[in-house]
């Protein structure tokens, strides 16, 4: 069974009197202990995607749906109460920026021990509740790779470096035992070694306690080395989806091949200082979209009919939408 | 051929308090660094947060003053008597390119800044020369009247490009240039670096994490930690048979990367 189901998720924002859709019309599923990439460049809303499926958007955005369901339950027709409990239990964030998401003025410590849940706490004594607190604390932080834990409870986010502070994170995500997380660029700004750490503690986090990742980001060489699935976004708008080594092997749309193109690390015969492929031009701001399919004018394959904005098509669990695939003459 | 840049010795103290918990140094030392560059050539400085990588971009352009140690720029020694000749070889991109453009003025003004300090250019030359950089990085020459936040991030790092350009520099330094970019924006300046370096034979050293992008452009590589250069030499050298631990760490770390995709 699916964990998260959404299908045409469309989100409006009230641009100078004028309702533009930042969202248009995204599928995602997400299935139990697997994980899940959402990949795009800025701009292209995964944030947004993010924000619409925990709810923390602005009440004069519009949210619309045609499914949007977690384990069977309706997120967009729950009251908010509800819809917060499910959240607060099932789902948890690593948002963007670790360093600026953290409270500055309380100890790492702290703000550990205050989202601990209280269902996980057995007695009912305040001493003895305290220790529990510590002492799960403490085994997160062990399992998330933080060694010296009490230096690290006891600094101030401005203290410790960057890749500690990410660590640290996805420990407060995992204090609530989530059935997923998602984590939002968990690895940008990072250095190789730190960053084969972080992908290693999730796919771990993963593999031991089936839990789902829908990891977000742009980073093509992190995501292909521990996802399972890929859902490509554009502008707001999925452009591909399916099994991540079908993608890589055989991409069907324009954008994901010139993404997998950029990297030169894909390509162990290019030779050094040669050009690299690129498509021109850069991604339109929400206030010059351009109709139909939102790549069009940066597409090499364009055509008259791409105006239109084409419909989803299936080939096995490969989604696309895209009028003039790759690799379709050869069919 | 004597070297385009050489640095010599270059050693630099920082005297300040570190609050940092998890090294305690007090101190940050930083070299002994020594480079050779040539001209066309492509230096890569690698290294992990915090082992000193912007701090010796800084002294190469001469933001900081280094504590011992020379550099030389074509066997002459740079001192404060020819700072202005150096203001006009070594350029620098900044690691934050949006940050880095002021809000509040034109990139007309900003790039007419560096040539009205630097130059004897009369306004009409300067006009010409700022609309002949825009062309040269891929912009158009009506660029000069936007402001900063009109343009999007490919388009930042391509103003910041021409700024470093606009005097016609030997040497470039870039600190993380492609790390704010997108994928498909990265490709498009990474292969305008790569054209202007060809066309004017400019010597380019940069700063980055992404190491496929510093095994495709760059020719020699130094792995710095702790402020110490661990490892110097030629890029396949260093990615096919690093010596030092740490090196041979970064590197097999990106290697697992690779390969476990073709699992």
């Amino acid at each position: 069974m699916s964990l998260l189901d959404i299908k045409n998720l469309t989100l409006e924002i009230d641009i100078a009197g004028e309702w533009v859709k930042a969202l248009d019309k995204i599928n995602l599923v997400i299935n139990e202990g697997q994980i899940h990439a959402l990949v795009g460049e800025s701009g292209s809303g995964k944030s947004l995607v993010i924000k619409a499926i925990v709810g923390a958007i602005p009440q004069r955005w519009r949210v619309t749906a045609d499914r949007m369901t977690w384990r069977g339950q309706d997120l967009l027709t729950m009251s908010i109460k509800n819809r917060r409990k499910v959240i607060r239990s099932d789902i948890s964030v690593i948002f963007q920026n670790p360093k600026s998401s953290l409270d500055p003025l309380l100890t790492l410590g702290e703000q550990l021990k205050e989202i601990v849940p209280e269902a996980r706490l057995e007695s009912r004594l305040f001493w003895r509740r305290e220790k529990e607190r510590e002492k799960i604390v403490m085994e997160l932080l062990h399992r998330v790779g933080i060694k010296d834990h009490k230096l690290c409870m006891k600094s101030y986010p401005h203290q410790i470096s960057n890749d500690v502070c990410q660590k640290f994170m996805i420990a407060m995500a995992l204090v609530s035992e989530p059935k997923l997380i998602i984590a939002d660029d968990p690895t940008r700004g990072m250095e190789v070694t730190a960053k084969s750490q972080i992908l290693k503690l999730l796919s771990r986090v993963n593999q031991v306690r089936k839990l789902s990742v829908l990891f977000v980001s742009h980073d093509l060489l992190a995501i292909s080395s521990m996802a399972h699935y890929m859902t490509v976004l554009y502008c707001g708008q999925t452009v591909e989806s399916g099994d991540m080594l079908q993608l890589k092997k055989r991409a069907l749309h324009p954008y994901t091949q010139a993404l997998l193109d950029s990297a030169p690390s894909f390509r162990k015969d290019l030779p050094p200082k040669s050009p690299l492929s690129s498509l021109d031009g850069t991604i339109p701001t929400l206030q010059h979209l351009p109709i139909g399919c939102r790549l069009g004018p940066r597409c090499p394959r364009a055509r008259r009919e791409c105006v239109v904005v084409p419909a989803v098509r299936r080939v096995h669990q490969h989604y696309y939408s895209c009028h003039f695939p790759l690799h379709w003459d050869k069919k | 051929m004597t070297d385009l840049i050489h640095v010599e010795d270059l050693r630099f103290v920082n005297k300040k308090d570190s609050f940092n918990f998890f090294n305690k140094t007090k101190q940050f030392e930083l070299g002994p660094i020594n480079i050779d560059l040539k001209a066309g050539e492509t230096l890569a400085i690698i290294g992990a947060n915090g082992s000193g990588k912007s701090l010796l971009a800084k002294l190469l352009v001469g933001l900081e003053k280094p504590d011992s140690g020379q550099i030389y720029l074509h066997g002459e020694a740079l001192t404060k008597s020819n700072q202005r000749q150096r203001c006009l070889n070594i350029r620098m991109i900044f690691q934050n390119s949006n940050e880095s453009l002021n809000p509040g003025i034109t990139l007309g003004s900003i790039l007419d800044e560096p040539l009205r300090l630097n130059t004897t250019m009369s306004m009409l030359e300067r006009a010409a020369k700022i609309e002949q950089t825009l062309v040269k990085v891929g912009l158009m020459p009506e660029h000069q009247f936007f402001y900063r936040h009109m343009l999007s991030d490919g388009q930042r790092q391509r103003v910041a490009l021409a700024r470093a350009l606009i005097l016609n520099p030997q040497v470039l330094v870039a600190d993380e240039p492609f790390a704010a970019l997108d994928p498909s924006v990265r490709s498009q300046i990474v292969n305008l670096l790569m054209n202007i370096q060809r066309e004017l034979g400019l010597g380019f050293i940069f700063i980055s994490h992404n190491l496929g992008i510093v095994r495709h452009i760059s020719d020699k590589i130094i792995v710095m930690r702790h402020g110490k250069v661990i490892e110097a030499g030629r890029t396949e050298v260093i990615f096919n048979w690093p010596k030092e631990e740490y090196t041979k760490k970064l590197v097999h770390a990106h290697q697992a990367l690779i390969n476990r995709q073709n699992t």
